[in-house]
């Protein structure tokens, strides 16, 4: 026997103490556990939330439409151009986006609008409308049937048509252009959005409907585009529009300089709020300029609430299962004093009594580890959920947010804690730091006993 | 082979200075048996202690086959402890989650010997003090007194010391343990050459040693041989 497996046997010397240490133990390593594993869920959570939001800000002409044919106000290059000398605009995106309308065709307008002025086009669009009592809709649109604007029995007219989106961009390849989040050439190739040509990307959908290939050409504002590239995106929005040059499209309309949407991409997400304060501060009446950090900032509330709670729970529930064997420990070394006495009095050194001693606690500790682990497994999945709706309908009920509050909290709510090896080595790592932490004291208490006044004290 | 020249220890109690062990001298050859006598706070304790090592003295030096063990340090006092010197304790002092054979292998253990050699050991020191094969496998709680003190005994003389010390051997036994065991530590002295020095109260006991010492207030006051 050595020094180590004398300790670890000492550990069960008195089996109704070393049961009580074990469970007292057990519980607060299980809740360093609990909290870990919260903390740990809250902030991958918030990190998955956070790596969602866009470092993209969004520029829209106060009082202006997402369209030149809807009307308004409109940026013109010259506004955009203070934009990229702001710090940390890595890139601005300017697009011009109008619609065609195919030739001979109408599209139904709204009720008591003024005329649609929409150029036109060879093309014919891939989708169509579907009705029902007075309502159509398809491709994201809703269309009131009424015979004010040209519907009959609820249907529209024989000659409609669902106008087709045209966007002008200096980066056509950029999926937001099209309200999609991918956009893939399947032929042909990409466009340069800086150069004025009669070069068009158009989507798979439309290309099927009007028999078009690489290098067909078709009409749009009475003027003849070449296919330059056929390209296939994640949405319906993405797959019923023709994508020309910035420069093309201001031409092809006639509004040179004119630009009705543009994004902004900052260099990194920290950077986000600042610079969209700067480049409002930079276009002050002409725009409305927006990120989501806003919004993710107020779903993730609650998210950094629980994170918080973790973590200071997680550091009492260390400190607590630190005091406690190190308490025990001092008891067991008082208790002890006599034979640690005859340990020096018999040769051995106070390192090895030390030894000794730090088995004893280690074997305490990982014992209590198992408990621990138990409990973290059972419990740190429902205690992460309850911690993060409490905070939840705290922040409700507080009237930070509405009911149903900030977006995203449904997805928020969502959230799964795991245990998982990762955990359980910080555990164990934690388990073996309170161990030697906890009998440090109680090696201070050894390397103090002087054999001579323990052993004259009989 | 142990020779005390003029040792003083001094305790501060309560800011009075206490002179425990008041210049004592004396000579013990290898082999002998003594003894060392008095009354309860004359000094004996402190005394053992000091030939011991456990503690150092104020002044004077404490010489064991030519080494000042006052002079030592602690580091080189420790290993020399373990190897040279055994003791024995009134109250036993026996660690007591271990088995009798367990005891005694641990000054072996401290001192490094293999754990093959420690076995061997134990089993000839414990079949010397008289004990059986499964008396060596009792917890100190399962043993008598006197067999408690005989495990002492084997345990102080594992490492084959030059000199044992027995703090009150036979205070907690009744007389017939006690003298059993006395003859034990006596035939121990002169069979294997070791020199022991008993500390007692019993005077008849402690007459019955090669040599006696009697303390009083910390000095000798007396010297039989």
């Amino acid at each position: 026997m050595n020094v180590v497996t004398r300790g670890m046997r000492n550990a069960f010397r008195n089996a109704t103490r070393t049961l009580s240490i074990v469970i007292i133990l057990g519980l607060s390593i299980g809740l360093s556990l609990v909290m870990l594993i919260a903390h740990q869920a809250v902030q991958s959570k918030i990190a998955t939330t956070k790596s969602s939001i866009g470092n993209t800000v969004s520029i829209l002409p106060i009082g202006g439409g997402t369209t030149l044919s809807a009307g308004g106000a409109l940026l013109k290059t010259s506004d955009l151009n203070r934009v990229k000398s702001i710090a940390h605009v890595t890139n601005v995106n300017e697009l011009l986006s109008d619609r065609v309308q195919p030739q001979g065709t109408n599209d139904v307008g709204v009720p008591g609008a003024p005329p649609r002025t929409d150029g036109t086009t060879s093309l014919k669009s891939p989708y169509t409308v579907h009705c029902n009592d007075g309502t159509c809709s398809g491709v994201g649109r809703t269309i009131l049937c009424l015979p004010s604007n040209g519907c009959s029995n609820g249907h529209p007219p024989s000659d409609f048509s669902l106008y087709i989106p045209i966007v002008g961009t200096t980066d056509p390849t950029n999926p937001s252009n099209i309200y999609a989040s991918s956009i893939t050439i399947t032929s042909g190739n990409a466009i340069d959005g800086s150069k004025d040509t009669n070069d068009a990307m158009v989507s798979k959908a439309i290309a099927q409907k009007n028999n078009l290939r690489v290098s067909s050409t078709f009409t749009a504002y009475n003027k003849t585009l070449t296919v330059s590239a056929i390209f296939n995106s994640d949405t319906q929005d993405g797959n019923q529009t023709i994508i020309v040059s910035l420069p093309t499209e201001q031409r092809l309309t006639g509004k040179t300089d004119a630009i009705t949407s543009a994004t902004a991409t900052v260099d990194s997400l920290e950077n986000l709020s600042s610079t969209v304060t700067a480049i409002s501060n930079a276009l002050y009446s002409l725009a409305d300029v927006t990120s989501d950090v806003g919004q993710a900032n107020a779903a993730l509330q609650p998210l950094d609430s629980v994170k918080n709670i973790s973590l200071y729970s997680l550091i009492g529930a260390v400190a607590a299962g630190t005091v406690i064997i190190l308490l025990t420990m001092v008891m067991i070394v008082r208790e002890r004093k006599r034979e640690i006495g005859v340990f020096k009095a018999i040769g051995f050194s106070n390192i090895r009594i030390m030894f000794q001693f730090m088995a004893e606690a280690l074997t305490l500790t990982l014992l209590g580890m198992v408990i621990g682990v138990l409990v973290g497994v059972l419990g740190g999945n429902p205690v992460t959920t309850t911690l993060v709706n409490n905070s939840i309908n705290s922040i409700n009920s507080g009237g930070s947010t509405g009911k149903g509050g900030a977006p995203g909290f449904s997805t928020i709510q969502n959230i799964h804690a795991q245990i998982g090896w990762s955990v359980i080595l910080y555990g164990l790592a934690a388990a073996v730091i309170i161990a030697l932490v906890g009998s440090a004291l109680a090696s201070f208490f050894i390397s103090k006993v002087r054999p001579a006044e323990v052993l004259r004290s009989e | 082979m142990l020779h005390v020249t003029d040792v003083k220890r001094m305790f501060h109690a309560g800011g009075i200075k206490v002179l425990a062990v008041n210049g004592v001298s004396f000579k013990v050859d290898q082999g002998q048996f003594a003894s060392i006598v008095g009354q309860s706070g004359s000094g004996k304790t402190t005394l053992m202690s000091l030939l011991g090592g456990l503690d150092k003295p104020t002044e004077g030096s404490i010489e064991i086959d030519g080494k000042d063990i006052a002079k030592m340090r602690d580091h080189s006092l420790i290993g020399y402890r373990s190897k040279q010197i055994g003791f024995v304790f009134q109250s036993y002092n026996l660690v007591p989650n271990l088995t009798a054979m367990e005891n005694v292998m641990l000054p072996m253990e401290a001192a490094k010997v293999p754990v093959r050699k420690r076995k061997e050991r134990a089993v000839e020191l414990l079949r010397a003090v008289g004990f059986t094969d499964d008396q060596m496998k009792r917890k100190p709680g399962k043993l008598s007194g006197g067999q408690q003190q005989r495990v002492a005994i084997a345990r102080a003389l594992a490492n084959k010391p030059s000199l044992l010390l027995a703090d009150e051997p036979t205070g907690n036994l009744d007389s017939q343990t006690g003298k059993m065991i006395f003859d034990l530590l006596k035939g121990l002295a002169h069979s294997q050459r070791t020199t022991v020095i008993i500390v007692t109260h019993n005077l008849s006991m402690a007459r019955q040693a090669d040599m006696m010492f009697q303390l009083k207030d910390g000095k000798f006051i007396e010297e039989e041989g």
